[in-house]
């Protein structure tokens, strides 16, 4: 019997159909249920669906690295949809000038406070050099994080981990907060769930509105380009 | 037909956008420079056409299922980092929590208040 499953499982991993089909399916389902739950602003559907895909995977007992092979070709898309981005961005440009100034200010200590908290909190708590690097960009979108990655010598799968947690983390603290503080200017929730959490967050203000997607896609890409500039140089002062 | 017009524009931005981080080095990776670059056109040309809208939507939607191979990795690595998951832990959730709440405090402080919009 689990021969034959063993056999099947080759066979159907030999094209990239079952790991975008697993995929797929984890990710409605995630959906499915995050949409059951209230559309919960502390919990991230993505969450429901990677956690259903890592099981489905471990039942199944398809390899990790079998399984991303084939997914690659849907990561693929991950380049024009970054591009895509470009389009909320324009809609909103007038209302990003009129403010350009104040979020040029809050970027940088940002940006540089988001990687450092994390890495100075691994640091005290004891995290080897490697783990620290692959913690530094995690609120980097994934394909710049995975350049920075590299080049600070961490490990991919640990740092798009981290990317994960730290997108759920914003998303669930940026809609506490926002409640707490009530707040509701969407550029400024924008901007704060996509300095920090990335696509994660990015996703999650769209879904508050065009205009904090927008704020957020901007915040997302400008941490990008300044962690990339910023994170190599910092990792050689430090002598890491 | 629209969608994939406006797919292939988006793909025509992200090789420029590869050409560019190739010819100049760049330390960031060709999706942003794409898409400043189609920020750059439609304000040029001024206005999103509808091909690109209809590329654009879909792919935006789906971003984050895109990243979803990627982060699942996490857990078949566990085992590997068992020894400092603590540290990995409390670095991500309270690093996470102290940088939104300092992003947050520094946008109240420097932000203006809507109005002054336009």
């Amino acid at each position: 019997m689990s021969d034959a499953w063993g056999a099947l499982r080759e066979q159907l991993l030999a094209t990239p159909m079952l790991a975008i089909a697993l995929t797929l399916a984890a990710y409605f389902a995630g959906s499915w249920i995050f949409v059951r739950l209230g559309k919960p602003g502390w919990c991230p559907g993505i969450l429901f669906a990677a956690m259903l895909l890592a099981a489905t995977l471990a039942l199944l007992g398809i390899d990790y690295t079998d399984y991303r092979a084939g997914a690659s070709w849907l990561m693929l898309l991950l380049g024009p949809a970054t591009v895509a981005l470009g389009v909320p961005l324009y809609q909103q440009l007038p209302r990003i000038r009129a403010v350009w100034r104040p979020l040029l200010i809050s970027l940088p200590p940002a940006a540089m406070l988001a990687a450092f908290y994390a890495v100075g909190l691994a640091w005290l708590l004891g995290a080897t050099p490697e783990v620290l690097a692959s913690l530094a960009p995690k609120s980097v979108t994934a394909p710049i994080a995975i350049g920075i990655t590299e080049q600070l010598g961490g490990v991919i799968p640990l740092m798009m981990g981290g990317l994960l947690i730290t997108g759920v983390v914003t998303t669930a603290c940026v809609s506490l907060l926002a409640r707490y503080l009530q707040l509701r200017d969407p550029r400024v929730l924008g901007f704060v769930l996509g300095v920090n959490g990335h696509v994660i967050g990015t996703v999650r203000a769209f879904e508050l509105g065009p205009t904090a997607g927008a704020f957020a896609s901007l915040g997302m890409s400008l941490t990008g380009i300044f962690s990339a500039l910023f994170l190599p140089l910092a990792w050689r002062l430090v002598g890491l | 037909m629209p969608t994939l017009r406006g797919f292939l524009w988006l793909v025509i931005l992200l090789l420029c956008g590869e050409a560019l981080v190739w010819a100049l080095a760049l330390p960031v990776s060709p999706g942003v420079i794409g898409m400043l670059l189609l920020t750059l056109g439609l304000t040029l040309r001024g206005r999103a056409g509808s091909d690109i809208q209809a590329a654009s939507q879909p792919l935006i939607s789906m971003l984050a299922m895109l990243i979803m191979p990627g982060v699942v990795g996490i857990f078949f690595i566990a085992d590997e980092f068992s020894s400092q998951w603590l540290a990995v832990a409390a670095a991500l959730l309270f690093g996470t929590l102290a940088s939104v709440a300092t992003t947050l405090w520094l946008m109240l402080r420097f932000m203006p208040p809507e109005t002054t919009n336009e």
